[in-house]
Order: structure tokens, then C-alpha cells, then sequence
């Protein structure tokens, strides 16, 4: 009861709420980020079979994160969870120079997809720390997103997991670039 | 008039945009299939709209579902009726899928919206709509289903309207039969097939409905659909062993008959169910040979099986044209093994998202007295929330969504403490997933003719003489026997002659044989040459048309869609079906 209340006075309020799906190839860090921003810590974590599902509240806005293991036999299964998604975060490990293409195939197989037809699409280029990382805008070059795409707002950032930077840019990216009613 | 805008449609700079195609295409079909104008229940458009949700799936189901709720309790009993017929081909086309659907608390509490506390003394035509429906279900998806256990809400709302007076009318056992699980020969594909949909419609609804329990229940599944891809494989295979199994026990048992010098012994409605099941699952023995062409064992075995067949087969015919002594010549092998111990077992473990969850999703029934006034007060917390949407200051379509569900005077709450629900995985049939052929369905796109199903040539001496091989056979169930003749008029129109055939003892009345045809195409149909056919008559009515606008494409099956309905002793039989048209 307490949480509808809660609910009623978050509609009162003006707060929204929105469902992010965050997917990636297997290793990139989804789910190191989506704890990193739940908990604010590192929690090491074993490669996901299955899904995560969080709610983080960010600046009046509730996202419910949902981090969807990227192994190669999951992909297939994605797509299940698209219906009602308002963003896309898609995870990329900007050291794995030799996964970047395969990364990028997955990628526009799903915004290719109906139902991801409207979603806003950010791009975390992940692993800034490692020294051999690309830069985000390496990574943003090497997708060609300002070429294929242009019914939907996107933008590629580079970020940490482990120290958390370019997280909450993110997310404050994504508040800004979606007008979703109030719920 | 000098405004460019003065008139009511006009071009504007932007581009016109589509809206949101799908959804909307979806409610258009449904709402096409249950408009005012229509005389009665169309079932062409009603079958579209099953095909169209079995194409998309999805959210298709729900929406379905969401949509026809809504027009059920429309205030035009004609459109309420046109959406409960609707209702019914979509549960019986459409599988788990809409099962998954139509067993929703809030689906059914808002099915039972024009149902009072206490039963009114005399049920309006769409209460008793409703009631057959709930019984219909009741007796079929929530007993036989492989995923019985996720209708429990249905069995809720039937136990609840018998609680509060209602009487369910009875049903019969044709009507059920469509619903129940056939015993049909599938291949390892179509078995895998038939699961992955109804896996990806519970993970959906499972992430959709989001509550703690439900996602863990979506984790558990997902393992299974990404993890176990072998797993199904070999149960798929398992499958098809146990359901050989069967078969061969059937091709024993008609041997045996057939053996009997006795003709009261072989010609009885056994036997011919026999000769039927073994026909109709025949055609597959190839297909399956074709995906397992490496298990050597079991090709074997299916090649060995198969010879039985089309001696029995040729035996029963020649039998039925009274030369028994050229039937006395062949003897059949016999086939079938020691049951096998661990069938049992297996068909447990096959039953791969039936969960047993009963503690962690327990289901409610209300059954407080005072009906009337126990909808408000016993909903759940969720519920008010959406009684409290109208006060929200945006008033969303979304908002309108949410109050689905609350239903009338019976709802299924879900504050109270469930009632223990025993469920039992005994049903052999766990892999009909789908449950949706009725059992006597030939397969799909097999020509049947006399010959039965000979690739092995050579092997049956003589060919049976009961068709002629012009005859393609459409359905044959215990009573009623269709057949089509097909031949191309021209490049674009297809002749089609039906034939039926009385297979029962007792005359067939009022037969109405109803044809639906791909959108595209233009179907004329000749009048029924009658619509009553003494016992056994054979070819005792026939009906000629044409489909017109269907160009020669072979890589494109055509398929048309049939429903027969008849009497026989004043008891109605339906019977519907796909069926492929062969290539001509």
C-alpha cells in the first residue's frame, strides 16, 4: 500500500518513470554498470544467464533497468524483452577493437526491429580505463549512427564502470531526450 | 474562402505518417469481424484475425484478448455475440498463446462484468455464451493443456460462478474435442517449434506483468529456452518415440482384428479409428525420416513400420471389398515393443514451463458473500491505483489501459489466501502444446490417396481400390469423410469439387460446409447438391466452386480454411480445419 501511495504522490509530482533495456555483447559490462548505479559498488559478477532488473532513480525519474545477458545463444532471446521500452542502452567494451564489428551487426539488428523503431539509443563505450580503449568517438565513427539513423535521438558516451563516470551523464542524457507521459 | 485551411482534409506540409501500424491493423481486423452490419458471425474474418496473431504474436494475443474483453461487454448485444464467436475461434486457432491470455484474472473478470451477484432467473443469450464458453474451457485447457497449470484463474472463475448459483450448460463431447490434445505424429521440428512459441509467450507475459515472482519465474524460463537447446531436442525425440510407440500398439491391435474370421470382429468403429489414426499419421513417417536421417536406428525402424502399415492399410481396404481371401495372404508383422519404463517419466520432464509455482503465485478466489459490494472493497492495491488514474493530472491513454480488469459484481480478487490447487502432471499428451487439432485432422499439405503413403514402392503389391487417386483427402473423422478434387482451370482459377461421405451408421442432416480463401483470391461456390446423407453413403453430397485470382506459384502453398457442421441424431458436430491445397 505504502508504494501506491508513494506511486500517486510520484504522479502528483510530476516524476516520470521509464523502461531502459541495456544490451551489449557478453563481457561488456552491463551488469557492473546497472550495479554500479543501484548500489553504488563494484559487485563482481559472473557473466549473466538470464536477465538483471533494476529500478534507479535518477533526478525525479524512476528508470527500471533491465540488463539482459549478451551471450551469443541469449541473443536470440532479446527481442523478448523490447515491447515498452523507452531507451536503448547498448554496452560496448571499447578495448575489444576485434569484437567491435560483431558488436556493431547486433546493434542495428535491433534497432531494426518494429517495436525499437522510436527508442532513444545511447551508446556507452565502456572500459575508458583500460589504455587501449577507443575513444567514444572512435567508437561513434566506426558505427556510423549519424548515417543510418535519423528517426531517433542518439548519442555515444564513454564511460567507467568501475569509477562511474559517464553513468550518470548518461542517464541524464536520456531524461533529457524522452517525452514520456507521466505515469 | 481564402483559408487553406477550410477544409476538413487537406494536405499538410508535414509528410502523412502512418500510425503505429500494428496495433492498430490488429484492432481494425477485430473490430471488422464484430461490427453492427454483419448478419452474423463471420468466420473468414474471424479466422483472419487468428491468422494474424498467430503471425505476429508478440503482444498480438493480449491485445486480442484486451480488445474482444471490451467488446463483450459492449452495450449492442449483437456486437457482444459477434465478439464472443470471435473469442471462440481465436482460443481454438490461436493456442497457448491466447490460452495464456484469456486465463488472465483481469481478462476474466471483466468477461463476467454483466454477471449480478446472484443469478438472474433466466440467463440472457450472452450469459449463456459466456457460461458455455468458462465450461468449454474448463473441461479442456484446464485438464488436458501441457501448461495446465498457468489456467488457474479460469478454473477460479469457474469455481466462483458455481459458488454463487450459476449453472454451467453441458458440453458436448465433439465441442470439446476441438480443444483437446491430439495424439498427432509430429516431427522433432514441429514439436520444437510449437515450444519455442509457447516459451516466448510466457517469458512476455511473464516480463510484462513484471512482479518479483513473475521475474523469477522469466529467469528460470530463459535459462531453459537459451541453455537447453539440446535438451529439447532429445525430448523432442523422446516425443517421438512415445507417440510411435502408441501407433504401433494401434497397428497391433488392428492386426489382430483384422485376423478375425469373424466380420463383426472388423468392421466396427474401432477398427476403423485404427485404419484412421495409422492413414492420417503415415504421411509423416517421411518428413520425420527426413530430419533424423542420421539416427539410424530409428529410420530403420520407421521403414519397418511402415511396410506393417501399408499392409494393414491394404489389408483393411481389400477386407471392406469383400475379398478376403486375397486379405487372408497378408500378414502383417507384428510391431509394437514392451512399453517402454521410462515414457513416464519423460513426459514429466518434457513439461519444460510448467512450473510449480503454486506457493509463490498463489491463486485467489473472492468468495465473500455480499457480492455486490466486494469488488471495491477486496481489490488489491494495484486496483486502486487504477480507480485513483482519473485523478491524475494526465490523464494518459495508458491510464484508460489500467483500469482493465476491475470487472463487475464476481471478480477473482487477490488479497485473500488462495485454496490449495492440487495439480498433477499425469497427462501423457504434454507435448501437444498447443492442443488445437481436433484428433481425426489429417495433416497438413499430405495428399492421401488410396495408395496411402507408398515410398517404398514395390513393397505393396496391389493398390487399394476404395478412391480413386484424383481424390485428395481433406478430413476424414468417425462420421464424416471429405474429399476434394483439384484441378487449374486456367493460370489463375482453381476448380475445386468436394465430396462427402457418410462414415457413420446414422444419417447425416442439415451438413453446412463453409470455405475461406486467402484475402486475395475470389472464392464461388455452386450450391450443396443437398445437405443430408443416409448411413454410409458415399459421395452422398458434393458442391463445386472455383477459387479465382490464384496464379500456379509453387513455392507458395495455398491454403484454405473449412468448418462443417451437421446432425447426427439431432446432436451438432463441427468440424473445422487448414488444409494446404496441393499444388496443381
Amino acid at each position: 500500500m505504502g508504494s501506491s501511495i508513494s506511486k500517486i504522490m510520484g504522479k502528483l509530482f510530476g516524476s516520470k518513470e521509464m523502461k531502459i533495456l541495456m544490451l551489449g555483447l557478453d563481457k561488456a559490462g552491463k551488469t557492473t554498470i546497472l550495479y554500479k548505479l543501484k548500489l553504488n559498488k563494484i559487485k563482481t559478477s559472473t557473466p549473466t544467464v538470464g536477465f538483471n532488473v533494476e529500478t534507479v532513480t535518477y533526478k525525479n525519474v524512476k528508470f527500471n533497468m533491465w540488463d539482459v545477458g549478451g551471450q551469443q545463444r541469449l541473443r536470440p532471446l532479446w527481442r523478448h524483452y523490447f515491447p515498452a521500452t523507452t531507451a536503448l542502452i547498448f554496452v560496448i567494451d571499447s578495448s575489444a577493437r576485434n569484437r567491435l564489428e560483431e558488436a556493431k551487426e547486433e546493434l542495428y539488428s535491433i534497432i531494426g526491429e518494429k517495436e525499437m523503431e522510436n527508442v532513444v539509443l545511447l551508446v556507452w563505450a565502456n572500459k575508458q580505463d583500460l589504455k587501449d580503449a577507443m575513444k567514444p568517438q572512435e567508437v561513434s565513427d566506426f558505427l556510423e549512427l549519424e548515417k543510418n539513423l535519423n528517426n531517433q535521438p542518439w548519442c555515444v558516451i564513454g564511460s567507467n564502470a568501475l569509477s562511474g563516470q559517464g553513468l550518470v551523464e548518461g542517464l541524464s542524457w536520456i531524461s533529457n531526450n524522452t517525452d514520456v507521459p507521466k505515469k | 474562402m481564402s483559408h487553406p485551411h477550410s477544409h476538413s482534409i487537406y494536405l499538410s506540409e508535414a509528410p502523412v505518417r502512418k500510425p503505429q501500424a500494428m496495433g492498430n491493423s490488429l484492432l481494425r481486423k477485430i473490430q471488422r469481424a464484430c461490427r453492427m452490419s454483419l448478419a452474423e458471425p463471420d468466420l473468414a474474418l474471424n479466422l483472419d484475425v487468428a491468422d494474424y496473431i498467430n503471425e505476429k504474436q508478440g503482444a498480438a494475443p493480449r491485445d486480442a484478448a484486451i480488445a474482444l474483453a471490451k467488446l463483450i461487454n459492449n452495450r449492442e448485444s449483437h456486437v457482444a455475440i459477434f465478439a464472443l464467436s470471435l473469442l471462440d475461434v481465436l482460443v481454438k486457432n490461436c493456442g497457448y498463446p491466447f490460452h495464456l491470455q484469456i486465463s488472465r484474472k483481469e481478462f476474466l473478470n471483466e468477461l463476467v462484468k454483466r454477471f449480478p451477484g446472484h443469478p438472474p432467473l433466466r440467463y440472457s443469450k450472452i450469459q449463456r455464451l459466456i457460461l458455455t464458453a468458462l465450461e468449454e474451457w474448463y473441461q479442456t485447457i484446464c485438464k488436458h493443456s501441457s501448461y495446465k497449470n498457468d489456467m488457474s484463474y479460469i478454473r477460479d472463475m469457474h469455481r466462483l460462478l458455481k459458488y454463487k448459483g450459476y449453472a454451467f450448460p453441458k458440453i458436448s463431447e465433439s465441442d470439446l474435442a476441438v480443444l483437446k490434445p491430439s495424439n498427432r505424429l509430429k516431427t522433432a521440428s514441429e514439436i520444437q517449434k510449437e515450444q519455442e512459441i509457447a516459451q516466448a509467450a510466457k517469458l512476455e507475459e511473464l516480463i510484462r506483468r513484471g512482479k518479483p515472482e513473475d521475474l523469477r519465474e522469466a529467469n528460470k524460463l530463459m535459462k531453459i529456452m537459451a541453455g537447453f537447446k539440446e535438451d529439447n531436442a532429445i525430448q523432442a525425440k523422446q516425443a517421438i518415440s512415445s507417440e510411435l510407440n502408441k501407433l504401433k500398439r494401434k497397428a497391433d491391435l488392428l492386426n489382430e482384428m483384422l485376423e478375425s474370421k469373424d466380420s463383426q470382429n472388423w468392421d466396427n468403429e474401432t477398427t476403423q479409428e485404427l485404419h484412421s489414426a495409422l492413414r492420417v499419421a503415415q504421411p509423416k513417417f517421411q518428413k520425420i525420416i527426413e530430419e533424423e536421417q542420421e539416427d539410424d536406428t530409428l529410420v530403420q525402424d520407421l521403414l519397418k513400420f511402415n511396410d506393417t502399415v501399408n499392409q494393414l492399410l491394404e489389408k483393411f481396404s481389400l477386407l471392406k471389398n469383400g475379398d478376403s481371401n486375397a486379405a487372408s495372404q497378408i500378414h502383417p508383422n507384428h510391431v509394437s515393443a514392451p512399453l517402454q519404463q521410462s515414457s513416464g517419466a519423460l513426459t514429466n520432464e518434457i513439461n519444460l514451463i510448467d512450473f510449480n509455482d503454486l506457493d509463490e503465485t498463489p491463486s485467489q478466489v473472492n468468495n465473500t458473500n455480499g457480492a455486490g459490494t466486494s469488488a471495491g472493497a477486496e481489490s488489491s492495491a494495484n486496483d486502486l491505483l487504477c480507480d485513483l488514474t482519473d485523478l491524475s493530472i494526465s490523464n494518459t491513454p495508458s491510464a484508460a489501459q489500467t483500469s482493465f480488469g476491475l470487472g463487475g459484481d464476481i471478480v477473482l480478487g487477490s488479497s485473500q489466501p488462495a485454496p490449495p490447487i492440487t495439480t498433477t502432471n499425469s497427462s501423457n499428451n504434454t507435448l501437444d502444446l498447443l492442443g488445437l487439432a481436433s484428433p481425426q485432422q489429417p495433416t497438413n499439405g499430405q495428399a492421401l490417396n488410396g495408395n496411402g503413403f507408398d515410398f517404398l514402392s514395390g513393397l505393396s503389391t496391389t493398390s487399394s481400390t476404395t478412391m480413386t487417386p484424383a481424390r485428395t483427402l481433406v478430413s476424414q473423422s468417425s462420421n464424416l469423410k471429405i474429399e476434394f478434387t483439384i484441378s487449374r482451370e486456367s493460370d489463375s482459377v482453381i476448380r475445386i469439387k468436394s465430396f462427402f461421405s457418410n462414415l457413420s451408421s446414422s444419417s447425416i442432416s442439415n451438413l453446412v460446409f463453409l470455405l475461406a480463401v486467402p484475402k486475395s483470391m475470389a472464392l464461388k461456390l455452386q450450391p450443396q447438391s443437398g445437405n443430408f446423407m443416409i448411413a454410409n453413403a458415399e459421395d452422398g453430397i458434393t458442391q463445386e466452386g472455383t477459387i479465382e485470382n490464384a496464379s500456379a506459384n509453387p513455392s507458395k502453398t495455398l491454403k484454405v480454411k473449412w468448418k462443417v457442421s451437421y446432425f447426427i441424431n439431432s446432436t451438432q458436430f463441427d468440424e473445422t480445419a487448414v488444409f494446404t491445397l496441393p499444388n496443381v
